[in-house]
Order: structure tokens, then C-alpha cells, then sequence
């Protein structure tokens, strides 16, 4: 059991550093237009 | 070009071509050489564009580019702007018709990008005042989503203790890093409902939103106080539910967002830009700094920015944005203009009499809009939501009064806390979002887009549908009906330089009877007057007849007819009959002489006829239609349908018709048909249904968990598994809306 004190804080920060990157990528508007760019590899 | 009609990619290909061989060419040439030879920067209202700086010294903003018509167009622009120096990024969507542009602003400038587009035929304007993205949603939601998710592995671990056992020391570990991660959820990311609860009680309505605060604010007090006891709180259901009702209310912001961007792309009309003679020289500006008195010039092809009156030259004007006639008006010296019509053919310039709010265009527009917006209706969730508010509350006060009377106040709390966390109206709440972006979804696949679900949901109210002939029933433009195959050899001959409606319907005849068009020569268009020209080695001359009438006239006296027609559209008798079906009464409403109207309406399959109305008769007909209890859907395409639209119950524009009937409408039939409106009112069933079921559904879980709630049944464990069974019930109620859809169309 006492593995957990150092898997959960482990955890926790990967799963943070997902979170942050989400928070960053969205700032950046990457999730601004969902529409177009599936389309957009059509016309080219 | 050779034999083929005149059909362009895009606005800009077109307005080129029909600039270099229309009737202003040697004027045109003449202008350029007064024209820098790059194109010229955009100032003025460029420079109040909002823009974002970004941590690397460059800046963005969003534009909308008008007159995007093919992914050429997209291709192009894209191209053109990379290769601007100073331009990092840019990227244009052919779905929204927006512009992303990143740029170092030491560079360059957002007016001398937006020039460039303008230079390539397209229309760039600051997006103007626009819902902002979501972005602020997908944050909230993003953070409640990995909260949750890690809250959940802690539950699970917390639950499976509950039977194996496990030691306090780590259940408090659990708990208070569940606590940890639920805070944010509590506190930032459940903001909007608190702030829509809020603003719901100080308008004095009882909003959904307020169940769902109280419900969010009660877990997570409950969570603190369990935690700091050692017990178990539903933080795990707080996190998820939070993050579930942020996902609807997403999907429910995105569907109303490409809705309302959709029909304001194509009410867009008026250019960006003019071109502004002053003192010898030609400069181009932003619309927004064309004052009264100023002079513009306009060539073919293009659409004109001001209302004025034409000082110089003469032309063909088309007014079908205004008044959704095909048909030209021939202007010269002293004749009124206004904006947003498109110069056929000549060269023109214009005195400036009113701009921007000022115009014709947009005082229709802005009137039509105000008339239009009653106002946001609550939802039918919303109606609900006092009463199971006061239910929930009346529930929860009854349980905590009798348990505290057989048990004491621990149990009497921990009661009454269950009561209030399943009483959430999360399913409810997101009843009909789902299922409305569900049916919005399908009826915009279907060519038909609405401005919000309301008029959607209304659709399926509509008892009685009332169609405007010209445009709406028949396609707008004339078609060749007579003709002689050598008359139109000719005629085609002479007409295949035009833009004219009438010279592309011989052109486009001639072609589909697969006959080769000869080259006119000395070819000479004069407005309003008719072409001359040489075929054959022969001279001919083209005539207007009588009403759908064209002659082809030689030196020698003969004397050949060609007859045009409005057509009806060929889906048209197809849908009349399927609305028939679908039990709707169908009238064709429309100011044409009665015999033409009657004559349509048989072509078309509809018996009931009210011809020869004004538009003001348009409107009391439908008023009339409306007090015999009726319900009314209005489709129509010009200006003096915008009336007629606003005074139905539901409203259908065509989106090629008039710019500020689309404004006025609730719905705009994106393609050139009749057919989508048939697939509206089968999703708007579908999505009906959809919503009633979910709410019954709801509504039935709430009752058996707040009552399994009061009597002691629900604990953290049954909350976490109840919550989201709930709201898959909605979700999978929600997704049978395509299908429903699709089973009716076979």
C-alpha cells in the first residue's frame, strides 16, 4: 500500500501536465473551429 | 469559356471577367493606370479591429471574408496571404467563412492583409460584434473533465474499502485529495450556473440553473464537512455532474453559434470597400469612411457600398438583394441607387446620399431584426424549473423534519443532503440541448438552418405553409421556353458575352440542346436597350418583345421570338406534395397577376391561391390565416417578403433571395431548392419527440431518486451510479434523433 504515496502524487502530476497542455492548446484556439480542418484535407 | 455557360467559381472571377470584356473596359484600364500597381492598404476601420498579441511578438485576429464561394477561393487567399511578408499564420475556413490571421506588426498590418484580400475579388470586414468562442467553456470543461476522472478513481478505490476494509489513514488520504480536486470544480468551473442562477433571481425568474447551483453548492459543503468528519461525501458525483452539464451546455453554445454565423454570412452584402474618386485620383477605402457627398465609382460585376444617386455613366442594376427581382433596372445620370445592389454591366459613378446605418439595406435589415427578436423564451426546462425548485425544497424539508423527529440530526441530515444531490436536474437540463443540436444538426444536413431551436421546435406546430411564387416555387431566373434552334444558335451567339439573367438563360438553353455557340462579332450590349452584333457574317439585332419576350432581328425584316419563363422549381410539385402528407394546408401567396399565379400553382400542385397581395396584404393574409388558428410558416426570398416573414409564426428565407429577408427569418434553406423544407419539419418531429421523451424520462428518475433519497437508499456509492445512468438515458434519447429522421425520409 504504501506504494500509493508515491504513485498517487505520480498520477497526479502526469494527469496535471495533460490538463495544462489542454489549458495551453485551447488558449491557442485549437479547438476554435472543429469543422474545418477535417474538410480542409479534402480540398488540397 | 468556350461553349460553356457563365458560370464562375466565385464572385472574384467573376467580377474580373466581367470587368475586362464588359461594357467599362477601356474605363477600367484607365482607372488601373490611376491605381498603384500593389494593392493598396485598408485603412480606417482596420485599425479599431480587436487584436490579440501572442507571447512572440506577433499578433492575431479573425476577419470574415465574404464572396468565398469554392475551396479555390480558400486555397487562394491562404496562398496569397503566407506569402505577405510578416504573415506567420493563416488560415481561412470555408464552413464559417472566417479568416485566422498571425502576423508580425512590425511588419505589416491587418489593414494592408485585408487588402490583399480585397485585391483578390474577395470582401474582407471586421467580424464586428460576434458571440466569442467557447473557449471559456472548453477551459471549464476541460479542467471539470480530468478533475472528475481522477475523483472517480479515488471513489472507486474509497467504495471498494467500504466491504474489503481499509484504513482510515488512506480513506482520508483519498478523501481529502478528492477534495483537492473538486474544489476547482466547485468553484470555477460550476461558475456559469452560479452566475445564470444569479442573474435568474435578480430578473426574478426561476431558471434551471438555480436547482443546479443549489444542487452543486450542497455537495460540495456536504464534501468539506465529510471530509473534515472522515466520512464519504459525493465529490465524485459534484465533479461529474459538473462536467456533464458543462458538455451539453458546449454542444448547446456551439449549434446556436454556427447557426447564427451561418445566416449572417449570407445576409452579408455590402462590400468592405469603395472605390472614392477624389481631386484626379482614385483611392480605396473602407466603407466606413465614405462620407455623404462623396463620389464612388462602380464597375460591372461589382456591388455597390453607399446609397446615392449616379452622377456619371449609365448601367444595368440588379436589385435582387433588396427586392429578390432578377430582373435589372437600367439607371443612368440622376437615377437613385442604393446598397448592396450588384452593377450588371456599364460603369457608374455614384454621389454618396447615405452610408453604413444609414443605407436602405441596412435600415430594412436593422428594423426587420428588432422586429424579429422578441426576446429569448424560456426553454421548456425552464418552465419546469420553478415548481421542481419548489418541489425539491418542499421534499427536502419534509424528509429532514420527519427524520429528525425518529432519528436525530445526523441522520436527518445526511438525508436530506441525498434528497437535495438526486434532485439535481442534470438530466433535465440537458434534455433539450442534446436533443436540440440534434435536430438542428439534421436539418442543416438536410439544407436548412435555423437560428435557434425555438424556431425549429415551432416548425412542428405549423399547421398551414404559405409559399411566395417568384424565387420560392419557381427558381427567380427566366428559362427559355420557345425557341428555334437556329434563332437561338443566334441569339446565344450574341448573348454569350452577357451576364445578363436573360442572355445566360438562351446561353444555357443552347447548351443543354448540345447546340455549338457560334462567336458574335462587333458585339454591342446597350443597357436596357438590347445587343447588337455580327453572326455569321451577318447582322442581328436582339430586341425585348413584350413581357418574356426577347426578338432576334435582322436588316432583311425577319423577325424570330424566343419566350422566357420563370420555371418552377423542380423539386417544387415533389415537396408541396410531401408537406401535403405530412398533413400541412399549402397556399401560394404572391403579388403576381392571378393568372400566372394560378398558372404556377397547377404546375406546382397547390390548389389555394391568394395572388395579386401587396406586401402588406402578405402580411394580413397571414395574420388572417393565424386568428383561424392557424400556425404559419412564411417562405420567401425579397425584401418585401421581410414583412410577411416576421409576421409568421416560423419564417424560411431562401438563402440566394434578399439579404434582409434572411435577416428577418427564424430559418434560411442554405442550397437552391424547395426540398429542405420538408427535412425541416421531420427533424423539428424528430426533435420534438426527442425533448418529451428526455423530459419524461427525467423527471421520472428525479421522482424515484429524491424518493429513494428521503427514505435513506442513496448513499455516495448509489448517487455515483444513479447520476450518470440518468444522463445517459438523455444522451442515447438525444441520438435517436438522426435516425428517427432517416427512417422517415425512406
Amino acid at each position: 500500500m504504501r506504494a500509493v504515496l508515491f504513485l498517487l502524487p505520480v498520477a497526479l502530476v502526469l494527469g496535471g501536465v495533460f490538463a495544462g497542455l489542454f489549458l495551453y492548446a485551447a488558449r491557442q484556439g485549437q479547438f476554435d473551429d472543429l469543422d474545418d480542418p477535417p474538410e480542409r484535407i479534402l480540398r488540397d | 469559356m468556350e461553349g460553356e455557360a457563365d458560370a464562375f467559381c466565385c464572385g472574384g472571377c467573376e467580377a474580373a471577367a466581367a470587368i475586362i470584356r464588359g461594357a467599362g473596359l477601356d474605363r477600367y484600364y484607365a482607372e488601373r493606370a490611376a491605381c498603384p500597381p500593389r494593392p493598396e492598404a485598408l485603412a480606417g476601420a482596420w485599425t479599431s479591429v480587436p487584436v490579440e498579441a501572442r507571447r512572440d511578438g506577433t499578433v492575431a485576429a479573425r476577419l470574415v471574408v465574404d464572396g468565398l464561394r469554392c475551396a479555390s477561393c480558400v486555397w487562394v487567399t491562404e496562398r496569397v496571404l503566407e506569402r505577405t511578408p510578416g504573415v506567420v499564420e493563416a488560415t481561412v475556413s470555408y464552413a464559417t467563412g472566417r479568416a485566422t490571421l498571425r502576423w508580425d506588426p512590425a511588419v505589416t498590418g491587418l489593414g494592408t492583409l485585408a487588402g490583399r484580400i480585397a485585391a483578390l475579388g474577395y470582401r474582407p470586414r471586421p467580424l464586428g460584434e460576434e458571440a466569442a468562442p467557447d473557449r471559456d467553456l472548453m477551459l471549464r470543461l476541460g479542467v471539470a473533465g480530468f478533475a472528475a476522472m481522477n475523483i472517480m478513481l479515488l471513489a472507486a478505490t474509497i467504495y471498494t474499502g467500504w466491504w474489503d476494509g481499509m484504513d482510515p489513514a488512506w480513506a482520508g488520504l483519498f478523501r481529502w485529495t478528492a477534495l483537492v480536486l473538486a474544489t476547482p470544480v466547485a468553484l470555477w468551473c460550476a461558475a456559469p450556473f452560479f452566475s445564470g442562477a444569479w442573474a435568474g433571481l435578480r430578473h426574478r425568474v426561476l431558471h434551471l440553473d438555480l436547482p443546479i447551483a443549489l444542487a452543486v453548492t450542497v455537495l460540495y459543503a456536504h464534501g468539506v464537512a465529510a471530509t473534515l468528519a472522515g466520512r464519504d461525501g459525493y465529490l465524485d458525483s459534484l465533479a461529474m455532474l459538473v462536467t456533464l452539464l458543462l458538455a451539453g451546455r458546449l454542444l448547446e453554445s456551439r449549434g446556436r453559434r454556427r447557426a447564427a454565423e451561418a445566416a449572417m454570412s449570407l445576409a452579408a452584402a455590402v462590400p468592405g470597400t469603395a472605390r472614392r474618386a477624389a481631386g484626379g485620383r482614385l483611392e480605396t477605402v473602407p466603407v466606413e469612411a465614405l462620407r455623404p457627398g462623396d463620389r464612388i465609382d462602380a464597375g460591372a460585376g461589382e456591388e455597390l457600398a453607399a446609397d446615392g444617386v449616379v452622377v456619371e455613366g449609365s448601367g444595368q442594376v440588379r436589385m435582387a438583394l433588396l427586392t429578390g427581382e432578377s430582373e435589372p433596372v437600367v439607371v443612368a445620370r440622376g437615377d437613385r441607387v442604393v446598397a448592396g445592389a450588384v452593377l450588371q454591366d456599364g460603369a457608374i459613378t455614384v454621389e454618396v446620399r447615405a452610408v453604413g446605418r444609414e443605407t436602405v439595406l441596412q435600415q430594412m435589415a436593422a428594423g426587420l431584426q428588432h422586429s424579429a427578436d422578441s426576446g429569448l423564451r424560456p426553454t421548456a426546462a425552464d418552465r419546469i424549473a420553478p415548481w421542481f425548485t419548489a418541489a425539491t425544497l418542499v421534499v427536502a424539508a419534509v424528509t429532514c423534519a420527519v427524520w429528525l423527529g425518529l432519528r436525530g440530526v445526523d441522520t436527518a441530515v445526511a438525508r436530506t443532503v441525498a434528497v437535495l444531490v438526486v434532485a439535481c436536474p442534470c438530466a433535465l437540463a440537458l434534455s433539450q440541448p442534446l436533443a436540440a443540436a440534434a435536430g438542428l444538426g439534421a436539418a442543416a444536413r438536410r439544407g436548412l438552418l435555423f437560428r435557434s431551436a425555438h424556431a425549429l421546435l415551432d416548425l412542428d406546430d405549423v399547421t398551414l405553409v404559405a409559399l411566395d411564387k417568384t424565387g420560392t416555387v419557381t427558381a427567380g431566373v427566366p428559362v427559355v421556353t420557345t425557341a428555334g434552334d437556329a434563332t437561338l444558335r443566334v441569339a446565344a451567339g450574341l448573348e454569350r458575352y452577357s451576364t445578363h439573367p436573360i442572355a445566360r438563360a438562351i446561353v444555357a438553353e443552347a447548351i443543354r440542346r448540345g447546340i455549338p455557340l457560334p462567336r458574335g462579332t462587333g458585339v454591342r450590349e446597350q443597357a436596357g436597350v438590347g445587343v447588337t452584333g455580327v453572326v455569321d457574317g451577318r447582322p442581328w439585332r436582339l430586341r425585348r418583345g413584350g413581357p418574356g419576350e426577347v426578338l432576334l432581328l435582322d436588316d432583311a425584316g425577319s423577325r424570330e421570338s424566343i419566350r422566357l419563363a420563370d420555371a418552377v422549381r423542380p423539386d417544387a410539385a415533389q415537396t408541396i406534395a410531401a408537406l401535403r402528407g405530412l398533413g400541412r394546408r399549402v397556399v401560394l401567396l404572391t403579388g403576381d397577376h392571378p393568372d400566372v399565379a394560378r398558372r404556377i400553382a397547377r404546375t406546382a400542385g397547390v390548389d389555394e391561391v391568394v395572388a395579386g397581395a401587396e406586401p402588406a396584404a402578405k402580411v394580413s393574409a397571414i395574420q388572417g390565416f393565424r386568428s383561424a388558428g392557424h400556425r404559419v410558416l412564411f417562405a420567401g426570398d425579397g425584401l418585401n417578403d421581410g414583412p410577411a416573414l416576421a409576421a409568421a409564426d416560423v419564417g424560411v428565407a431562401m438563402g440566394h433571395g434578399a439579404a434582409s429577408s434572411v435577416l428577418v427569418a427564424d430559418g434560411v434553406i442554405a442550397g437552391d431548392a424547395l426540398g429542405p423544407l420538408v427535412a425541416g419539419f421531420q427533424a423539428a418531429r424528430a426533435c420534438r419527440a426527442a425533448i418529451r421523451a428526455n423530459q419524461r424520462r427525467s423527471l421520472a428518475y428525479n421522482a424515484l431518486a429524491v424518493t429513494a433519497a428521503a427514505l435513506g437508499w442513496v448513499n455516495p456509492l448509489v448517487a455515483a451510479v444513479l447520476m450518470p445512468l440518468s444522463s445517459g438515458m438523455v444522451i442515447w434519447g438525444a441520438s435517436r434523433v438522426e435516425a428517427r429522421v432517416r427512417r422517415r425520409e425512406e
